[in-house]
């Protein structure tokens, strides 16, 4: 496993990856808003896009400030190296094409989030690349689903947002057996809560968008390479394991091992298709994560609080959080999730589609919006946004019901959100009456 | 490339350049537990400016076959076998800790096919304590995270990497994890030879300390240095683990030595 601190998480959230400055001695990191950076000789230049050396050349491949964010993700995820991405979406969609090529296949989860299952099931098919979905925590189904070409498997380590939790030591498992690596979302959760590298998983993505930025001001993600799959053994990904000849024909295994996905998605994704983050970006991530552990214990003692106030309500018809042991995967957010299983939550009212719509218009604290992860409190109606793409079976089989509403808890006092989900429920009421 | 030494197959990593031996040959020599991907950062650079590179896997290394050897005279003895498969007549050692030890008694071996010799954070001897031998006996990891504590300086146990996005101290424990580190812990501790050794060599040499190692403090590679009347220099704000650590710094002071003394 990939080990990569021996400091403790509140420690890495503050400090990992940067010094003060030599220069100005500056205690914060640095906005280093530049483009590109000098040469100290032609020589130097020469050595730094032939990846002789480490190093900056151009703000869409590397940039300080965001290799600070990177160093400090990956140290919490405890990977061997992170790249940083303009948003989760193009965190996944690099992840799934450094590994993947025309002609191959992916196993995915249902459970995901809805645009990234019209990546894989729309978006990658235009590029001959196939996708078979099934229920991740079905073994059975898992191995029957893995065929020659499969190159990944993929699920969220929480899934969106029927809030299922993948069992990420059995589909490790599986998928180690038969060569492949695990891809594993893990927005929902962040390193606070559950660290996928430890359970076998082998690249992580976020969008760090979410709880990791915690503010809702800027847009982006993550890709964490676990340093420990034998791409070599495996020998099923050659983009890694063959000659790439934009850079004298380097193998990108032999050459980094343990770094090696990381390095190759530097040299080819990051340099050819630019889904770079800004300094900026970076900037105001870092300064979520400084206190990521701390918003997430609040964001998860307000959950559960939410969770038991809305159980004890008549006009609540069903409430499903992965630490009720009316989820059905409960058993396995215990084992993956000892601090609890994050703060997302899912209920229905009374009064189905329309009632959904009569609760989330009466909020006034509240924000009915498509984001999660925010300090405040959003809520939303998948049916008719996120997942509206979807047709009725595909949203079935996603865990999503047309009264389904999705809360994602902040951090504010609980009393407040209680009250403004009280005044919801009065709205829900005079309409089922 | 895959060359045979002793019938097993054996790894060299060639810096991404097809091998000439007829070039002078830069040798990268691994400390324990490690292998070639520990020079990733200083081979590149040499096999494109005009010498060849060898850096290979021990047996039972990485990517090399065969069962690993168990002292340092025998590691010192197949390298020169390996060079000798491969046809290498001029050579430049560069050998990291333990590596450099090897280094030293293929040195004596290789008499005038030696340009020079470099030692990165090294000295005659390296001592190791009987804890971390014992622990690497019954955890390969539990002992590179000893190790890794002990051998990461400051900065990099702060998480800072001179390669944007990395997490030097993940790649050195996967590493390590990944090869028979307790025997190469006991043959570095079992070496006693290379005071000796080193009093022999008489090629140009070159030392490279780092100022925060813990591991083979500073005081006893200027000791290494006094004997071999080296060149000298120390890297700040670095720790045991120099090439991974501070490969840029550890590059330049490679590759400054080295072409100096190259025709």
């Amino acid at each position: 496993m990939g080990k990569s601190s021996f400091l403790g998480p509140e420690t890495i959230a503050l400090h990992s990856g940067y010094q003060p400055d030599p220069l100005y001695g500056s205690r914060a990191a640095p906005i280093y808003q530049t483009t590109s950076y000098v040469f100290d000789t032609v020589d130097e230049g020469a050595s730094l896009f032939n990846i002789e050396k480490g190093g900056h050349i151009y703000s869409r491949i590397t940039n300080p400030t965001v290799a600070i964010l990177e160093q400090r993700i990956a140290a919490l995820e405890g990977g061997s190296g992170a790249v940083c991405t303009a948003s989760g979406m193009s965190a996944l969609y690099v992840a799934f094409i450094t590994l993947c090529s025309a002609g191959d296949h992916i196993v995915s989860a249902t459970q995901i989030y809805g645009s990234t299952a019209t990546l894989l099931r729309h978006t990658l098919k235009r590029f001959d690349i196939e996708c078979t979905f099934v229920s991740i925590n079905d073994e059975d189904a898992l191995q029957g689903a893995i065929q020659k070409n499969t190159k990944l498997v993929f699920c969220e380590s929480i899934g969106n947002p029927g809030l299922e939790v993948s069992d990420l030591p059995a589909i490790s498992k599986i998928a180690h057996d038969n060569g492949i690596p695990v891809v594993v979302d893990a927005t929902f959760a962040t390193p606070s809560l559950c660290k996928p590298i430890e359970h076998g998983v082998d690249i992580v993505v976020h969008s760090v968008t979410k709880w990791m930025g915690g503010h809702g001001v800027a847009i982006g993600g993550v890709i964490v390479d676990g340093g420990s799959f034998d791409w070599g053994k495996s020998a099923k990904h050659p983009t890694l394991t063959e000659p790439y000849e934009p850079f004298h024909g380097i193998s990108f295994w032999e050459e980094y091992g343990p770094s090696a996905f990381v390095m190759r998605i530097r040299a080819e994704s990051m340099r050819d298709l630019g889904p770079s983050m800004s300094p900026h970006t970076a900037f105001l991530l870092l300064q979520g994560i400084e206190t990521l552990n701390l918003r997430m214990r609040r964001h998860v003692e307000n959950a559960k609080q939410l969770t038991q106030w809305l159980l004890k309500q008549e006009l609540v018809r069903w409430v499903n959080h992965p630490d009720l042991p009316e989820n059905s995967t409960h058993s396995i957010a215990e084992r993956l999730f000892p601090n609890g299983a994050g703060s997302m939550l899912c209920f229905g009212v009374e009064g189905g589609r329309e009632g959904g719509s009569a609760f989330l218009d009466a909020l006034v604290l509240c924000s009915n919006l498509a984001n999660v992860g925010d300090s405040r409190t959003l809520v939303l109606h998948p049916a008719s946004t996120t997942h509206s793409r979807l047709d009725d079976e595909t949203m079935k089989s996603a865990g999503i019901s047309p009264d389904l509403i999705r809360v994602s808890a902040g951090i504010e006092s609980v009393e407040d959100i209680i009250q403004d989900f009280k005044v919801g429920l009065k709205a829900v009421g005079r309409l089922v009456k | 490339m895959i060359i045979k030494v002793n019938k097993y197959k054996t790894f060299i990593a060639t810096g991404g350049q097809v091998f000439d031996p007829k070039k002078p040959t830069v040798v990268f020599v691994p400390g324990s537990g490690l292998d070639h991907r520990c020079w990733a950062l200083q081979s590149r650079w040499f096999a494109f400016h005009g010498y060849s590179v060898f850096a290979p896997d021990f047996p039972g290394h990485s990517l090399s076959e065969g069962d690993p050897l168990v002292s340092i005279e025998e590691m010192g003895i197949w390298l020169v076998e390996a060079l000798d498969v491969a046809g290498v007549d001029s050579i430049h050692l560069v050998g990291h800790s333990m590596g450099f030890l090897i280094a030293l008694e293929s040195a004596v071996l290789l008499k005038g096919r030696l340009k020079t010799l470099t030692a990165v954070a090294s000295a005659t001897s390296i001592p190791v304590n009987e804890y971390l031998i014992t622990t690497a006996e019954s955890s390969t990891s539990s002992a590179a995270d000893l190790m890794l504590r002990w051998g990461f300086g400051s900065h990099a146990q702060l998480g800072v990497s001179a390669v944007p996005g990395m997490q030097p101290i993940a790649i050195g424990r996967q590493i390590m994890s990944d090869n028979p580190l307790a025997t190469d812990l006991k043959a570095c501790h079992n070496y006693s030879a290379g005071k000796s050794i080193a009093e022999r060599v008489d090629c140009p040499s070159n030392v490279i300390l780092a100022d925060e190692d813990k591991m083979t403090p500073s005081k006893f590679g200027m000791e290494l240095a006094s004997i071999l009347n080296a060149k000298v220099s120390k890297i700040k704000n670095s720790g045991h683990m120099l090439p991974m650590e501070s490969p840029k710094r550890t590059l330049d002071s490679i590759k400054s030595f080295i072409t100096e003394h190259t025709n």
